[in-house]
C-alpha cells in the first residue's frame, strides 16, 4: 500500500515532468532529423562529386562518433570556442545531426532503388534536376524509405534518454534522481522502461498508419 | 498527301557518335527529318537504335556530333537551352516509364504544371483532352499498376503530346506489349502520323513501318548502313545484310499492322 502511494505521489509526477521534457526533445529532433536526412540523402545521390564527398564525410563522422561523445562536444566542448548552448539545445542539436545521418542512409537506399526509367522520363519532358528529384523521385523514394526511417525515429525515442548525461533532465534523468534518493531502482526503472515502451508502441502504430495512407497501387507488392 | 507537306527540316542530326570506353555504339549517324515526315529505324537489337534516339535528346550525351531543331543548333551544356529543347522533343520509351506514384491524369499533367508552369485549370483541361485523344477517358484516375501495357503506352503518348512536341522519338513503342495490345498503340501512332506529327521511330513492326514511313533507315553496329523509301528497302535493298534482316522481319511481323 505504501509502495503504491509512494509511486502515485512522488514517482509519477516527477516522471511525467520528465516525460514532457522527453517529448520536447523527441518531436523537434525527429522532425528536423528526418528533414535534414532526406536532404542529405538526396545530396548523396544527386549532388556533384564534391558535395557527395562532403555529405559522406558528415555521415561518417556522425555515425562513427558515439552519440554521448557528440553530446559532450556540443555541450562541454563548444564553450571553448565561445559558443554556449543550453542542455536542451545541445541535446536537440546532437539528436538531429545524428539521426539525420542515419536517415540519409535509408533515403539514399530508397533513391537508388527507383528505376532509371523514371528519371529518363522526367528528363525527356524537360524537368530540371531539382524539380525531377522533388516531384518524381522523392515521393516514390520516401515511401520506400519510410519503414527504415520509422525505425530510426523509434530509436531516437530511446536515445533521447542520453540527454540527461548533459544535465537535460528528461524522463530517464528524473527516474535516476528519484531512484538514487530512494534506492527503489527496480520499481522506478521498470516504470521508466514501460513509459518508453508505450511511446515506441504509439510511434510504431502511427508510422504504420502513415505507411498505409501513403500506399499506392503498384507499391503494395509486400501486401499479399 | 505526304508530297504536299512542305519540306522544312524539323530535326537535323549530323555525325553523332557515342562511345562507351573504346566501343562505338553510335557511329557518325546523320539524319534529317522534315516537317510531317516519319522515319523508321530498323536493325538488330544492340545495333544502336535506342542509343541514337536517346542521344538525340541528350538523355545519353553524345561524344561527337551536332543537332539542330528547326534550324537552331542545340548546345546541351546550356542547361536552360537543353531543358527547353527536351520539352519540344517528345520521347516514348519501350517500357513506358510512367511515373508510378501518379494517376494517368497526374502523369500527363505534372510536366505541364512543373515544367511549362501552366495554371492548374489549364493543365487539367489539357491533360484530360490528351487522354481522351488516346482513348483513355475512363481510365484517367487509375495508377500505372492498374493499367494494361497498351493503356500505359497510350498514357505515355498523351504525356508527350501534351507538351506540344515538334518531333516525337519513339523507341520500340510496342516491343514490350503482347500481340493483342500492339494494335491499340499502333492505331494511336497511325493517327498521329495522319495528323502530321513528325516522328522518328525504332521498331520491329515492319508491316506498320512500311505503311507509314517516308523513309526506313537500317542500322547495324552503330551505323546507319542504308536508308530509303519502304518499298525499295523491303524488297530490293542494296546492302545484302539489309535484305536479309528485312525478309526475316517480314516473316515475323509482316502481318501485324
Amino acid at each position: 500500500m505504501d509502495e503504491l502511494l509512494f509511486i502515485q505521489q512522488d514517482v509519477l509526477p516527477a516522471l511525467m515532468k520528465g516525460l514532457k521534457v522527453s517529448m520536447m526533445l523527441i518531436i523537434p529532433s525527429g522532425l528536423c532529423g528526418l528533414a535534414l536526412g532526406v536532404f542529405v540523402g538526396a545530396l548523396r545521390v544527386y549532388g556533384n562529386p564534391w558535395i557527395i564527398r562532403l555529405a559522406n564525410a558528415y555521415v561518417a563522422f556522425f555515425r562513427g562518433f558515439p552519440l554521448v561523445v557528440q553530446l559532450f562536444i556540443w555541450y562541454f566542448g563548444l564553450p571553448h570556442i565561445g559558443i554556449y548552448l543550453t542542455p536542451f539545445l545541445a541535446s536537440v542539436l546532437g539528436f538531429t545531426l545524428c539521426s539525420a545521418a542515419y536517415h540519409s542512409e535509408y533515403v539514399r537506399g530508397a533513391f537508388l532503388s527507383i528505376k532509371k526509367g523514371q528519371r529518363l522520363a522526367a528528363q525527356a519532358l524537360g524537368f530540371t534536376k531539382l524539380e525531377m528529384v522533388r516531384t518524381i523521385i522523392l515521393p516514390q523514394a520516401f515511401r520506400r524509405a519510410l519503414p527504415g526511417c520509422g525505425n530510426e525515429l523509434i530509436y531516437l525515442i530511446k536515445y533521447s534518454s542520453l540527454a540527461y548525461m548533459i544535465t537535460c533532465i528528461e524522463l530517464t534523468g528524473e527516474g535516476k534522481v528519484i531512484a538514487s534518493e530512494t534506492f527503489k531502482y527496480m520499481e522506478i526503472f521498470l516504470i521508466v522502461g514501460l513509459i518508453y515502451l508505450v511511446l515506441t508502441s504509439f510511434a510504431g502504430f502511427f508510422l504504420r498508419r502513415l505507411e498505409n495512407s501513403l500506399r499506392l497501387p503498384g507499391f503494395d507488392h509486400y501486401a499479399l | 498527301m505526304k508530297a504536299m507537306t512542305q519540306k522544312k527540316p524539323v530535326l537535323k542530326v549530323e555525325k553523332l557518335t557515342k562511345r562507351y570506353s573504346s566501343k562505338e555504339v553510335v557511329k557518325q549517324a546523320s539524319l534529317t527529318v522534315n516537317q510531317g515526315e516519319i522515319k523508321v529505324l530498323i536493325g538488330p537489337s544492340g545495333g544502336g537504335k535506342s542509343t541514337l534516339l536517346q542521344c538525340i535528346n541528350f538523355l545519353v550525351v553524345p561524344d561527337e556530333g551536332r543537332i539542330w531543331l528547326e534550324g537552331k543548333e542545340i548546345l546541351h551544356s546550356q542547361k536552360k537551352e537543353l531543358y527547353d529543347y527536351r520539352q519540344k522533343v517528345g520521347m516514348i520509351f519501350q517500357d513506358f516509364n510512367l511515373f508510378d506514384h501518379l494517376t494517368a491524369l497526374r502523369n500527363v499533367e505534372i510536366a505541364l504544371l512543373k515544367v511549362r508552369k501552366m495554371s492548374k485549370k489549364d493543365a487539367r483541361e489539357r491533360a484530360v483532352a490528351e487522354l481522351e485523344r488516346v482513348g483513355l477517358k475512363e481510365h484517367i484516375q487509375k495508377y500505372p499498376a492498374q493499367l494494361s501495357g497498351g493503356q500505359k503506352q497510350r498514357v505515355s503518348i498523351a504525356r508527350a503530346l501534351a507538351m506540344d512536341p515538334k518531333v516525337m522519338l519513339l523507341d520500340e513503342p510496342t516491343s514490350a506489349l503482347d500481340p493483342e495490345l500492339i494494335t491499340e498503340v499502333l492505331a494511336v501512332i497511325r493517327a498521329l502520323g495522319a495528323d502530321g506529327m513528325t516522328m522518328v521511330m525504332a521498331t520491329h513492326q515492319i508491316g506498320f513501318a512500311s505503311d507509314l514511313a517516308d523513309e526506313i533507315l537500317f542500322m547495324e553496329d552503330g551505323a546507319i548502313v542504308e536508308a530509303g523509301p519502304p518499298a525499295r528497302m523491303l524488297s530490293q535493298a542494296e546492302c545484302a545484310r539489309t535484305r536479309e534482316f528485312c525478309s526475316k522481319l517480314t516473316g515475323l511481323y509482316g502481318d501485324s499492322r
